[in-house]
């Protein structure tokens, strides 16, 4: 399947992969430092494609982004504090588990949104940390009859959570699954992934469950089948 | 043109500023610099909305879009890693990406081939920048002339029209590999003729 994957790396680097492929594509190119390479060189003229059309935007926007920023938290750095040894003594388990989840990651990763697994491991690896180590993380392990599983890990106070799905059943063509966190009635999507894969869901917003249903292709903008798995977070 | 497209900024710009080094801007974002995410704006502002109209011709969708990424740059700065590639790169991959996205969510409602552009023209205390604009996309259009039709065309539907290569292929009526080679041979022939290295 290598080359295949390599004759993705253009369409990759012109966003003409659908959700599904872009997702399958991405866990690719951790193992695959050729296409790193290829890959460098057709974003850089990807982003000479978008400079050609530069124009000035309307001068408003500045103001309300300005306006908008000093309101909006930002991704926090990766530090962990460890103020006692009880706590210690409680994160470490936590902390093997989450390093073995991130090499599955490696292997099975679902970066959805962004380009760069590589930086998308970091940033994930200090949200994972902050999850792990929070004195209320919590942990699910839910097994399917058809085979595979999904691990979530989740913390009220880390307002995070991480899910690894393993080898879930495969589905026919043209179907994924899609995850979702929902509040009361109220889903808002956060990926999708074929058989496997794994995601890091930052600003909770007060979610009290994950729900992982099957969707068309590409994700679908509110749930349409029953969910597969509905975990309280 | 021998010249890169730096060069090109630099004449055109009124002012003997030096250009702001974008990766380190974005360092300072990371840090909840508020100022220094002005001036990544300033730098970048009119590529990604350039771009992101092109791709989504309705000029209010995307300066909505525009204004989420920016949000986007401000919240994930902290990933961004210089030493894996620069900050325009970055800043626009992002954009690219959501300007797809929003043209694919708002396929079914709008008919982007025949919308109207209402946008009106640039102020005219603009026109130096837009001199230079227009050298920028000399450029690539003279090198995106350089293509076959083919790869020309895959390029033009995935890029500025957000069509997955599947889509390509069917309304250019060819194989959906044969369309991948192509975007790929390209990429490739745009990549050296505009003399982009890769960072």
């Amino acid at each position: 399947m290598t080359t295949d994957f390599h004759s993705l790396v253009a369409p990759y680097a012109l966003d003409a992969l659908d959700d599904e492929e872009r997702v399958q594509f991405e866990s690719h190119l951790s193992d695959c430092a050729d296409c790193r390479a290829e890959l460098a060189g057709f974003v850089a003229t990807a982003t000479r494609l978008g400079e050609a059309e530069e124009q000035a935007p309307p001068a408003a926007l500045r103001g309300r982004l300005m306006a908008e920023v000093a309101t909006t938290r930002q991704e926090r750095p990766a530090v962990v504090a460890l103020h006692k040894k009880s706590a210690l003594r409680r994160t470490l388990p936590r902390l093997a588990m989450a390093a073995a989840f991130l090499v599955g990651a490696v292997g099975v990763g679902g970066y959805v949104n962004e380009r760069d697994a590589a930086n998308d491991l970091r940033a994930d690896k200090a949200t994972i940390t902050a999850l792990m180590s929070a004195s209320d993380a919590m942990t699910i392990d839910r097994k399917f009859d058809g085979g595979g599983h999904v691990v979530l890990v989740s913390s009220d106070d880390a307002d995070a959570a991480f899910i690894v799905a393993s080898d879930l059943p495969g589905l026919e063509d043209g179907k994924v699954y899609q995850v979702w966190t929902v509040k009361g009635d109220s889903p808002t999507s956060q990926g999708v992934f074929a058989k496997s894969g794994s995601m890091v869901m930052e600003d909770l917003d007060g979610a009290d469950r994950i729900a992982i249903t099957i969707e068309p292709k590409g994700g679908s903008k509110l749930p349409t089948t029953k969910p597969i798995a509905a975990l309280a977070v | 043109m021998a010249q890169g497209a730096s060069h090109l900024r630099i004449a055109g710009s009124a002012e003997p500023e030096p250009v702001p080094d974008l990766n380190e801007l974005l360092t300072r974002v990371s840090r909840g610099d508020e100022t220094a995410f002005g001036a990544v704006y300033d730098a970048l502002g009119a590529s990604v909305y350039g771009m992101a109209k092109r791709v989504i011709r309705d000029p209010a969708r995307a300066e909505e879009v525009s204004q989420e990424v920016f949000i986007q740059v401000w919240q994930s700065a902290a990933r961004f890693d210089a030493a894996r590639g620069n900050a325009k790169s970055w800043v626009l991959t992002l954009a690219h990406r959501r300007a797809v996205d929003a043209v694919r969510h708002d396929q079914a409602a709008t008919k982007r081939e025949n919308k109207y552009d209402w946008s009106s023209g640039p102020d005219f205390d603009e026109v130096a920048e837009t001199v230079t604009i227009s050298l920028e996309h000399e450029q690539v259009r003279r090198c995106l002339d350089s293509l076959t039709d083919l790869q020309r065309e895959a390029v033009n539907l995935a890029y500025y029209k957000g069509y997955t290569y599947s889509e390509v292929a069917e309304s250019l009526s060819a194989n959906p590999a044969t369309v991948k080679t192509r975007m790929r041979d390209g990429l490739v022939r745009l990549r050296d003729c505009l003399g982009v290295e890769a960072s």
